[in-house]
């Protein structure tokens, strides 16, 4: 339903671009995982559908036509849930609701019926009476989501939606945007944590430095990895143990602990079968393929943290 | 929409005890304490004071005493056939009237009972003015008489080289000039005094408030994203506009209750004068109070949308606020203030709401006398909305 062609974003007193080029979709019923480090880009992307920015250079289309046009139209088909709180701190939870519910055309029994809605999914029921800015930084989540969710929008994003949450808030939040998409939805979740996404992406989108690194569902990106073994081995001398590794990858030290990267026409069983050969006994072997935090390391060669 | 946003506004208020202090408390506070504490001792100098002399007589002793009036109050301005007009409006503070008999009664041993000198002031002239003038044309009178009973006196004795006859006759001239003295003030249906002078001026300046209570929530929202929000929503900015306009509106009117009732009621019970409400035309002073409402509510608008932060905010609309006041006669009456600054004061648009306030409250002005400072406020309100739309625009966009 969201089509982003080749969008480049440049903010007026800015020396570089801070996007460039980015081409993306996004389906109902998915979500979309728009990953990258802080600073990539990805707030200033929805900044471009919630209407904050204009588009530049580029193209978005809703369901085919221009997003200014759809938003002219039904701005509430789109709804975001910003990156920072916005709500009004000295408000209670309900009276931000009615607030926004009105101010998404929301009324009579309709808007009674999603805030109540709203306040169930979002489980704020026992805090309707509170002020916001009273609210854990969990619960000030939720209200921020709700408050995105009252006008059922077809497309909606959160940016960044777990930074600052308890670990019980963030499982809460992240099954939330799963029902959310099988709702029928189409979610685009940004983050820049690795394991949130690989948790509840379908499709995932690396985004850095303004660019779109790699664009794909998380077992494309994910299969294109190299694979990584970790052993440690007792009974063979040091020197021999890195020669025989080194015919099978690019190999690592790490005290005790070798770390190979295996070559392409390498197997894991070739390994262990030459270390068992050469009567080394393992203490441990680990193989996986890649998880996201190494495929962004190995486009960047940067940690996806600060 | 608009109504849900109008509550907003209205809850946020109401959570902002500061902001409410300082919308209601404080004026009253004002109106209390400099009603008080001026209510015997607020003596501006009468120097100042545009006048005008009617003079009917042709005697000597008519141009004697203008000669002196001017010495002490300046040159008069010039006379015109409709001065009574001139002076209810307020722009002669009074006009001095001599009749065509003055030289004559004043000199005269036995003066008819007819007044020969009037004073005719404007219905607004501070009242301690008003007495300082008085006294002071009784005095020079008095002086004058004095003077030409003497010169008689002495020209009778020289004449028959007679010693005065002891006492009898001389006994029997009235040497002071009082009853030929009338001074009155246009009536109006009130009297001015401090508390008739400090409640329109502290109810303009506390209306003037809601600038900072205004901007303050505004910029909050702005930076709470709350803003960014309704505007991603599909709010328009009129909206946006108008949920702010509103309350605020009813908020001034609120406050001119308040302090009204301050006035009316509170006052008296303090040992001060009450506010006299009695005979004004309650039209024209719900026009002024509604042009001083939305000038104050366009200009919190626009330094709203101006400034970025908190800080400025709560640093300039103070600031703006009070600069307004000083320069507008809020602080300091306009009529003491020498010339230069009461031009000064002229740009003050807090000093427009206090001059159709005053009109409305000491002079008894219908519509007609609150119409210009009226225009100006509301011209005053539009070009700053309009600076807001642009500036909100800008801003969202
Ligand atoms: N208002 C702004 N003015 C200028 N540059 C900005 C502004 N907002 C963000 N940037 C720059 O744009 C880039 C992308 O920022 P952002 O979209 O916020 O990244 P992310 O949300 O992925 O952390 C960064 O280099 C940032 O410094
Ligand atoms: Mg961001």
């Amino acid at each position: 339903m969201l089509e982003i062609r080749d969008l480049s974003y440049c903010y007026p007193d800015a020396e570089k671009p801070s996007l460039t080029g980015v081409s993306l979709n996004a389906g109902r019923g998915q979500i979309l995982g728009l990953l990258g480090p802080n600073g990539a880009g990805k707030t200033t992307l929805i900044s471009h559908l919630s209407g904050i920015l204009q588009v530049q250079h580029g193209a978005i289309l809703i369901d085919g036509s221009p997003l200014a046009v759809v938003r002219r139209k039904a701005p509430t088909r789109i709804a975001v849930a910003p990156q920072e709180y916005a709500f009004y701190p000295m408000l209670t939870v309900k009276e931000n609701l009615e607030c926004f519910a009105a101010a998404g055309r929301l009324g009579g029994e309709r808007k009674r019926r999603r805030i109540v809605e709203c306040l169930a999914f979002s489980r704020l029921e026992r805090f309707v009476k509170i002020r916001a800015e009273r609210l854990s930084g969990g619960l000030k989540r939720r209200l921020n989501l709700a408050i995105a969710l009252l006008p059922e929008p077809e497309l909606i994003l959160l940016d960044e939606p777990t930074v600052g949450v308890d670990p019980q808030s963030r499982a809460f939040l992240l099954d939330a945007v799963k029902m959310i998409a099988n709702s029928g939805a189409a979610v685009i979740y940004t983050s820049h944590y690795m394991d949130e996404i690989e948790a509840i992406a379908d499709r995932v989108v690396i985004l850095d430095d303004g660019k779109v690194l790699r664009d794909g569902t998380l077992d494309e990106l994910l299969r294109d990895g190299v694979a990584h073994m970790r052993l440690a081995v007792e009974g063979v001398p040091v020197g021999e143990m890195n020669a025989l590794l080194g015919r099978f990858g690019k190999v690592e030290s790490v005290g005790e602990e070798w770390r190979v990267t295996l070559a392409h026409d390498r197997t894991p069983a070739e390994l262990l079968a030459a270390v068992e050969k050469l009567g080394g006994r393992l203490k441990y072997v680990e193989f996986g393929r890649n998880n996201l935090e190494q495929l962004f390391m190995a486009l960047t060669h940067r940690p996806l943290r600060d | 929409m608009l109504l849900a946003l109008i509550k907003k506004e209205f809850l946020a208020l109401i959570r902002d005890v500061h902001g409410l202090a300082a919308l209601f408390l404080m004026p009253a506070i004002f109106i209390i304490i400099m009603s008080l504490a001026l209510k015997d001792v607020y003596s501006p100098s009468t120097k100042a004071l545009p006048y005008a002399v009617e003079n009917r007589d042709s005697g000597q002793l008519a141009d004697n005493f203008l000669a002196e009036w001017k010495k002490r109050h300046g040159s008069p301005q010039a006379n015109s056939a409709s001065w009574k007009d001139e002076v209810r409006g307020g722009k002669l503070s009074y006009v001095l009237v001599i009749e065509k008999d003055f030289s004559r009664e004043l000199a005269a041993a036995h003066p008819g009972s007819g007044k020969q000198l009037r004073l005719i002031a404007e219905p607004g002239l501070e009242s301690s003015a008003f007495a300082a003038n008085n006294a002071e044309l009784i005095m020079i009178a008095n002086e004058l008489r004095a003077r030409a009973l003497l010169a008689a006196a002495r020209m009778s004795q020289r004449s028959s080289q007679r010693p005065l006859r002891s006492g009898a006759p001389d006994e029997s001239v009235p040497v002071s000039a009082l009853a030929m003295i009338d001074t009155e003030r246009l009536s109006a249906g009130s009297r001015p005094t401090a508390v008739q002078q400090n409640v329109p001026a502290w109810l303009v300046f506390g209306m003037f408030f809601v600038v900072a209570s205004l901007a303050n929530l505004f910029i909050q929202e702005r930076q709470c994203g709350a803003l960014t929000r309704l505007a991603s929503l599909g709010v328009p900015t009129s909206v946006m506009i108008w949920s702010k306009a509103l309350p605020y509106l009813a908020i001034n009117g609120l406050q001119a209750a308040l302090m009204l009732a301050v006035g009316v009621w509170l006052m008296p019970l303090l040992g001060g004068d009450a506010l006299s409400l009695a005979g004004i035309h309650w039209g024209a002073l719900m026009l002024v109070l509604l042009a001083v409402s939305m000038a104050a509510i366009g200009l919190a608008l626009a330094l709203a949308s101006l400034v970025r932060t908190h800080a400025q905010a709560s640093a300039l609309g103070p600031i703006v606020n009070i600069l307004m006041a000083a320069i507008g006669g809020v602080m300091v009456p306009k009529f003491i203030m020498p010339e230069v600054m009461q031009r000064l004061a002229e740009f003050s648009p807090m000093n427009w709401g206090l001059e159709g306030m005053l009109a409305v409250l000491l002079r008894g002005s219908d519509m007609t006398g609150v119409l210009i400072p009226a225009a100006k406020l509301t011209g005053f309100a539009t070009i700053m909305i309009i600076i807001a739309v642009v500036f909100f625009r800008r801003r969202a966009s």
